[in-house]
């Protein structure tokens, strides 16, 4: 009689199914969407002052990747650089008209998170700076490792 | 009749009530998405910002020669602008950085020369006479950008007569050949 109800008895797996999605809730919740536009195999400078960006408004930031050579990358693919901010000031200026915001001065009210590995030579990233400013773009955050990374 | 039929009715309701999912499908799905999870887990980069405004560089020569002989506008204009100059070796190394034309750092950039730079800037703005709200930054073009941040760093934590920080810091690059040639 035992052995016959033994066979049929199955474990209670409500408990498991929980903590399984409790697991997987956690893991959404910390997935990182903005990795992707994010080079990770960039050497960031450290800087102990940096501090996290606050964002207002509703617009992006424009986010660039400077490699030690100069190179640019936008969502993980080179871009010229000099076309993609051209397309990219254009593109914002016909949204400020949409949305009915003035621009002063020709300045662009978006800052532009410039990523640039710490080898990488100032005449370079000078001349990255310098499009964006010829192309109304004022604000800068310059990101920084708030601490070495361990590897 | 009534009675057999609501009796009918509530058996089959206990009947229902116990019948069991099997779980063993849902529990499957839930541990392939947690195995997805687990395995395309990328924690976030620990990232801060040092936030600039930059406005395009105004060449000082532009800036005299619209001051027709005003001499105490020239002052005025030198006493808002402090200038750093910063000189690099062909490694992207800071091998000299003055404060004005006070020499300040002779060599590389470690520690104590950010602090010693720290300390004259600092000493340079806790002068209320002279307000200093913007600096300028001649750059050697083979300095890294590393290096250069240290010093953005350290400019960008100078108060503001209003307790604000520093946010007005603008570069330019110095050409090599005219860094040489000023030494």
């Amino acid at each position: 009689m035992s052995e016959h109800n033994s066979e049929k008895a199955e474990p209670n797996l409500t408990p498991l199914l929980d903590m399984v999605f409790q697991l997987i809730t956690f893991f959404m919740l910390v997935i990182n969407f903005k990795g992707a536009s994010l080079d990770l195999s960039l050497k960031l400078p450290v800087l102990g002052s940096a501090r996290p960006l606050e964002r207002t408004g509703k617009l992006e930031p424009l986010l660039l990747n400077i490699d030690a050579e100069g190179r640019v990358t936008v969502q993980g693919k080179k871009i010229d650089v000099e076309q993609f901010i051209t397309r990219e000031a254009r593109f914002l200026k016909n949204q400020l008209q949409i949305l009915g915001t003035p621009i002063e001065n020709g300045e662009l009210p978006v800052p532009v998170i410039v990523r640039a590995d710490r080898a990488a030579p100032f005449h370079l990233v000078n001349h990255i700076l310098k499009i964006c400013q010829d192309q109304g773009y004022r604000q800068f955050s310059l990101s920084a490792m708030t601490r070495e990374e361990k590897h | 009749m009534q009675r057999s039929h609501s009796q009918r009715r509530r058996r089959r309701k206990r009947d229902q009530g116990s019948v069991e999912m099997n779980l063993a499908a849902m529990l499957d799905m839930a541990f392939q998405l947690l195995t997805f999870f687990i395995l395309t887990f990328r924690p976030a980069p620990i990232e801060g910002q040092l936030s600039l405004n930059l406005p395009p560089p105004v060449p000082q020569t532009n800036v005299e020669a619209s001051v027709k002989g005003g001499e105490g506008i020239d002052n005025v204009l030198a006493m808002e602008t402090l200038h750093l100059h910063v000189v690099a070796n062909d490694r992207g190394d800071v091998t000299e950085l003055r404060v004005e034309l006070n020499p300040i750092v002779q060599g590389r950039l470690d520690e104590g020369n950010i602090q010693r730079l720290d300390q004259k800037l600092h000493s340079m703005f806790a002068v209320k006479q002279i307000p200093f709200d913007r600096i300028q930054i001649a750059v050697d073009g083979r300095l890294r950008y590393g290096e250069l941040m240290k010093i953005i760093d350290v400019c960008h934590r100078q108060k503001l007569p209003d307790g604000s920080a520093m946010q007005k810091i603008s570069f330019s690059e110095v050409d090599v050949g005219a860094t040489s040639t000023a030494k």
